[in-house]
C-alpha cells in the first residue's frame, strides 16, 4: 500500500465520496463510533496546521445538533423530563448526540478531504471530463494570487503617493475603489499579453485539447479501487436490505452481531482507518529503510 | 539552411504611422540575430509581425519566408510550432498554475497524446534543470524561474525559430547572463535559430552571429555582428549601446580608421570583456606612448563611466551640503515570516541631503526590502530607521509621504491610478516611458528623500542618460536619492556612493571609484577589461 497522497486523484476522489456517504447514511452507534475515532485520528495525521480552533468550532457544532434533536422530536418512550408540555425523551437525546458525532466526523472528513484533494488534483478529475473548465479553473488559479499581489502592491505604491490622504473611512474606501478600478485596466491590459502568448503556443487551432495531467493510473490504484468499491458495496447493501438496522424509536433496539454485521463492521473500520493505516505504515517503512528520524 | 528571409518588407499601421520600411533579412539555421535600435524604432513590430498569430494590424507589404516558405502559406499548426515567441515581462506570459501544466500548454493546445506530452515536458524539464520546481506553483517562482520556464514552454513545442522581446530586460545581470547562456546553447545544440531584441548589449553582442540596427523602421546597420559593431560605434545614436570594449577600441585606434587598415580595424574589434582584456594588454605593451594614451583617454571620454577621478564636478558644490542626515538605517533587521530567514540582516548605513547612493546586489539580497522599509511600507523587527533624524515610527498617519519621501517602486504600472498621461494612456507607452512618467507622477508630491527601485528597467540608452540628468538635477536642489538597482553601468555612472548588498548587510560601501575599481565581478565592463593592466 502505497500513502494516500500517490494515489490516482480520481481514487481519493471516490474513496473519499463514498466514506462520505457511508458516514452520514449508517445511522448506527456502532458504525458512528468507528467513524468518529477514525476521523479524529485521521484529521490529526493529515492537517498541516493546528486543530485547536477547529475543534472549539466543531465542540459548538457538536452541542447545537445534539440539543437540536430532542427539542424537536419528541419520539421516543422514556421520558427523561418534560418542558412546555414536550417531553424530552432519552432516545432522542442519544439520537441528537449520534447525529452531533456523525456531523463531526464529516466535518473532519471534509478537512482532510481538502488538504488531499489540492487544487492540482481536482483539476485532474475535473480537467478530464471538461477540458475547457478544467483550463479556465488553472488559469484562475494562476491569476487570482497575481491580481492579488499586484493589488498590495498597488496600495503600498498609492499610500506613499498620499491616497489615503486622510485617515477616515470615505478617504479609505474612495482610495480602494480607484485602485480597483486601476486593477481592472491592469489586468485587462495585462491579459491581452496572457491572450497573446496563449495564440502564440497554439491556442484554438485544434478544436479538442489534450488535457494533460502528470497522474497515471496504475495497477494498485485499480486494486486499491476495486477492494474500496466491494467493501462499501457490502455495507450499503446491508443497510439497503435491513441486515444492518438500529432502531431509536420507539426503543432504542441495537443490531444484533450477527455474522454480516461483524464483516460489515469490519469493511466499514477497514474503510474509515484506511488513511491512518497507510499513514503508520509509511512511517514505520520510512524508520526501516532511513533509519530513526 | 536558410530559416528565415524577409523580402522588401514595409509595414504601416492603422493610424498611419509607417513602422518598418524596405527591411531585408535573412538568418541560417543556429544563428542568432541581435536586434537593437532605440525605444520606437520598430523592433517590436518587426517581431510580431514574423509570428504569424501576434502580427499586428496594419498595411503589410513584402514578404516573409520562415523554413524557404510563405508565412501564409503555412499551416496553423506549422506556424503555431514553427516559431516560438517569448515576451517581455515574465509574469504575464504565464498562463497556468503549475509549472509542468505550463510546460504542457502548449503541447495540450496542438491535440499531442497524453504519453508523448509526458516524455516531452519532462525531458525539458530535465534539459532545462526544473525538476526541483517542477511540481511547484508558478506563482512561487523568481522572475529569472519564470522567463526560464516561458523558453522552456516554447521549447518544448520545438521551434526552429525563436524570437524574444527583451527577454532579460527584468532580470538581474547575473540571471539575464545565464538565460543568454542557454539560448546559445540551444542554438549550438540544437540548431535552432534565435532572434532577441534587447536594450543592453553587453552579453547580447558577443553571443550573437549576426546583428541587425534598426533606426524610425529603417535598418542601419545588418551583417555579421563584428562588421556591424565596427560601423555602429561610430554612430553617435548607437555608439552608447555598443560593448565597452568595443567603445574602448574605438576610442584607442581611432586614428587608424579611414586608413588601409579599415579593414582590419573591421575584423579586429573586441566584443566580449575578455577580447577587450587581451586587445588592451596588447596595446598597452606595444609602448608607453600607448600607455600613456590609454591613461588619458581614462581621464578624459571615458572618466564619467569609470569613476577612477574624483566624482563629476557637481558633486564638490553638493557636498557642502552634505551636512545633514536624510536616512539613516541603524541594525535593522527584518522578515516577512516568523520562521522565515531575516531579509535585513543587521542593515546599516546614512545616507546624507544630497547625495546619491547606490545599492547593488543580486536577487534576494534584500535591495527591494531596504526601500520598502525605508518608505514605511514594511517594519523591522529590530534596529531602527531614522527619516531626516526623525524615528520612522513615531511619523503618524501619512506625514511620512507629505513633502518627505516618495518611492519609485520596481513594477511602475503600480502608480498609474489616471488612464491619461498627456493625452495617452500609460499602458500604451513604452516601458522607458512608463518609467520616466512614473518618475514624474511621484516627484508631484516633493520628495526630499527619492527612493528609487531598479529605476532602468526597460530603459533605452538614451533614456537612461536623461534618467542620470534628472536625478543630478534632483541632487543639486538637496534631495537624497536612494537607487537600489542591478545596473552597474548606470549606478557607476550616477552615484556619489554605492554599496554592495548580500544576505540582507551590506559588505562594502565606499565612493562609487573605489567601490567598482575594487569590486570584481560587480562592476562595469569596462572596469573588469582594464582591471590590473594599470599601474
Amino acid at each position: 500500500m502505497k500513502p494516500p497522497e500517490k494515489y490516482n486523484p480520481a481514487v481519493l476522489f471516490v474513496y473519499f465520496l463514498i466514506l462520505a456517504g457511508l458516514v452520514m447514511f449508517a445511522a448506527d452507534p456502532v458504525m458512528t463510533a468507528i467513524a468518529f475515532v477514525a476521523m479524529n485520528l485521521t484529521a490529526i495525521a493529515y492537517s498541516r496546521d493546528g486543530l485547536g480552533r477547529a475543534y472549539v468550532f466543531f465542540f459548538i457544532i457538536f452541542v447545537l445538533t445534539s440539543l437540536a434533536n430532542p427539542v424537536f422530536s419528541h419520539n421516543g418512550v422514556t421520558v427523561l423530563l418534560v418542558i412546555n408540555d414536550n417531553p424530552v425523551t432519552l432516545e432522542a437525546v442519544l439520537y441528537g448526540v449520534m447525529t452531533g458525532f456523525m456531523i463531526l466526523s464529516v466535518l473532519l472528513l471534509f478537512r482532510v478531504f481538502s488538504t488531499l484533494m489540492t487544487s492540482d488534483r481536482l483539476l485532474y478529475i475535473f480537467g478530464r471530463a471538461f477540458p475547457k473548465l478544467g483550463l479556465l479553473i488553472s488559469m484562475t488559479l494562476r491569476f487570482v494570487p497575481l491580481f492579488g499581489r499586484q493589488r498590495r502592491k498597488m496600495e503600498d505604491t498609492q499610500r506613499t503617493l498620499g491616497l489615503y490622504k486622510n485617515e477616515n473611512a470615505i478617504d479609505t474606501i474612495k482610495g480602494k475603489l480607484s485602485v480597483l478600478s486601476a486593477m481592472t485596466t491592469w489586468g485587462l491590459e495585462n491579459g491581452i499579453i496572457t491572450a497573446d502568448s496563449m495564440s502564440a503556443r497554439g491556442y484554438g487551432t485544434r478544436q479538442t485539447r489534450t488535457s494533460f495531467s502528470m497522474y497515471r493510473f496504475e495497477r494498485s490504484d485499480a486494486l486499491m479501487l476495486a477492494i474500496v468499491v466491494v467493501c462499501c458495496s457490502f455495507i450499503f447493501f446491508g443497510i439497503a436490505t435491513d441486515r444492518l438496522k438500529t432502531e431509536f424509536y420507539p426503543r432504542i433496539r441495537l443490531q444484533p452481531l450477527t455474522v454480516y454485521a461483524i464483516f460489515a463492521y469490519a469493511a466499514y473500520a477497514w474503510l474509515a482507518f484506511l488513511p491512518v493505516i497507510a499513514r503508520i505504515r509509511d512511517r514505520a517503512v520510512h524508520r526501516k529503510v532511513f533509519g530513526q528520524d | 539552411m536558410e530559416i528565415l528571409r524577409v523580402e522588401a518588407l514595409n509595414f504601416e499601421y492603422h493610424d498611419g504611422k509607417q513602422a518598418l520600411r524596405d527591411i531585408n533579412i535573412s538568418l541560417e539555421a543556429g544563428e542568432m540575430l541581435c536586434v537593437c535600435g532605440p525605444t520606437g524604432s520598430g523592433k517590436s513590430t518587426l517581431l510580431r509581425l514574423l509570428k504569424r498569430e501576434l502580427s499586428p494590424r496594419g498595411r503589410k507589404s513584402g514578404n516573409i519566408y520562415i523554413l524557404g516558405r510563405k508565412q501564409e502559406e503555412l499551416s496553423e499548426l506549422e506556424a503555431a510550432t514553427g516559431v516560438g515567441f517569448v515576451f517581455q515581462r515574465p509574469d504575464m506570459q504565464i498562463v497556468t498554475d503549475k509549472v509542468w501544466h505550463e510546460l504542457a500548454f502548449g503541447l495540450e493546445n496542438i491535440g499531442v497524446a497524453r504519453n508523448e506530452i509526458r516524455r516531452r515536458v519532462c525531458e525539458i524539464a530535465c534539459y532545462f534543470g526544473m525538476e526541483s520546481w517542477f511540481d511547484r506553483s508558478t506563482d512561487t517562482l523568481s522572475g529569472g524561474q519564470k522567463q526560464l520556464l516561458n523558453l522552456a514552454s516554447v521549447m518544448v513545442m520545438q521551434p526552429d525559430l525563436l524570437i524574444l522581446d527583451e527577454p532579460v530586460s527584468q532580470l538581474d545581470p547575473i540571471t539575464a547572463a545565464d538565460f543568454m547562456a542557454t539560448l546559445k546553447k540551444l542554438c549550438r545544440e540544437f540548431g535552432i535559430s534565435v532572434i532577441a531584441a534587447e536594450q543592453r548589449l553587453e552579453e547580447l553582442i558577443p553571443a550573437s552571429d549576426r546583428l541587425l540596427a534598426l533606426e524610425d523602421g529603417r535598418i542601419t546597420a545588418f551583417g555579421e555582428t563584428r562588421k556591424c559593431v565596427a560601423e555602429l560605434v561610430n554612430n553617435k545614436r548607437f555608439a552608447a549601446q555598443m560593448p565597452a570594449s568595443a567603445k574602448l577600441f574605438s576610442a584607442l585606434m581611432k586614428k587608424d580608421r579611414k586608413t588601409e587598415k579599415e579593414e582590419l580595424w573591421r575584423s579586429d574589434i573586441p566584443l566580449s570583456v575578455g577580447e577587450g582584456r587581451r586587445f588592451l594588454r596588447e596595446y598597452i605593451g606595444k609602448s608607453d606612448e600607448n600607455a600613456k594614451t590609454f591613461e588619458k583617454l581614462l581621464r578624459g571620454d571615458f572618466a564619467e563611466v569609470l569613476r577612477q577621478d574624483d566624482i563629476a564636478d557637481d558633486v564638490p558644490s553638493r557636498r557642502e551640503s552634505m551636512d545633514e542626515d536624510a536616512l539613516e538605517f541603524r541594525e535593522v533587521f527584518l522578515k516577512y515570516e516568523r520562521t522565515g530567514r531575516d531579509i535585513l540582516n543587521s542593515l546599516t548605513f546614512k545616507v546624507k541631503k544630497g547625495e546619491i547612493f547606490c545599492m547593488l546586489g543580486g536577487n534576494g539580497a534584500g535591495k527591494s526590502t531596504a526601500v520598502s522599509a525605508a518608505a514605511g511600507l514594511v517594519k523591522p523587527y529590530s534596529g531602527k530607521i531614522k527619516v531626516f533624524g526623525k524615528n520612522i515610527r513615531d511619523y503618524r498617519g501619512q506625514e511620512l509621504y507629505r513633502d518627505c519621501v516618495a518611492l519609485l517602486p520596481q513594477d511602475v504600472q503600480t502608480v498609474f491610478l489616471t488612464d491619461d498621461i498627456n493625452g495617452r494612456h500609460p499602458y500604451d507607452l513604452s516601458g522607458g516611458e512608463q518609467q520616466f512618467a512614473a518618475l514624474e507622477l511621484v516627484l508631484r508630491t516633493n520628495p526630499k528623500l527619492l527612493l528609487l527601485d531598479e529605476p532602468t528597467k526597460g530603459l533605452d540608452a538614451s533614456l537612461a542618460e536623461a534618467l542620470k540628468k534628472r536625478l543630478r538635477e534632483l541632487a543639486t536642489t538637496g534631495v537624497a536619492i536612494v537607487i537600489v538597482s542591478h545596473d552597474v553601468e548606470f549606478s557607476a555612472s550616477v552615484a556619489d556612493r554605492c554599496a554592495f548588498l548580500f544576505n540582507g548587510e551590506i559588505v562594502s560601501m565606499c565612493d562609487s571609484g573605489e567601490f567598482f575599481s575594487g569590486n570584481f565581478f560587480y562592476t562595469t565592463a569596462l572596469n573588469r577589461i582594464n582591471r590590473g593592466l594599470r599601474e
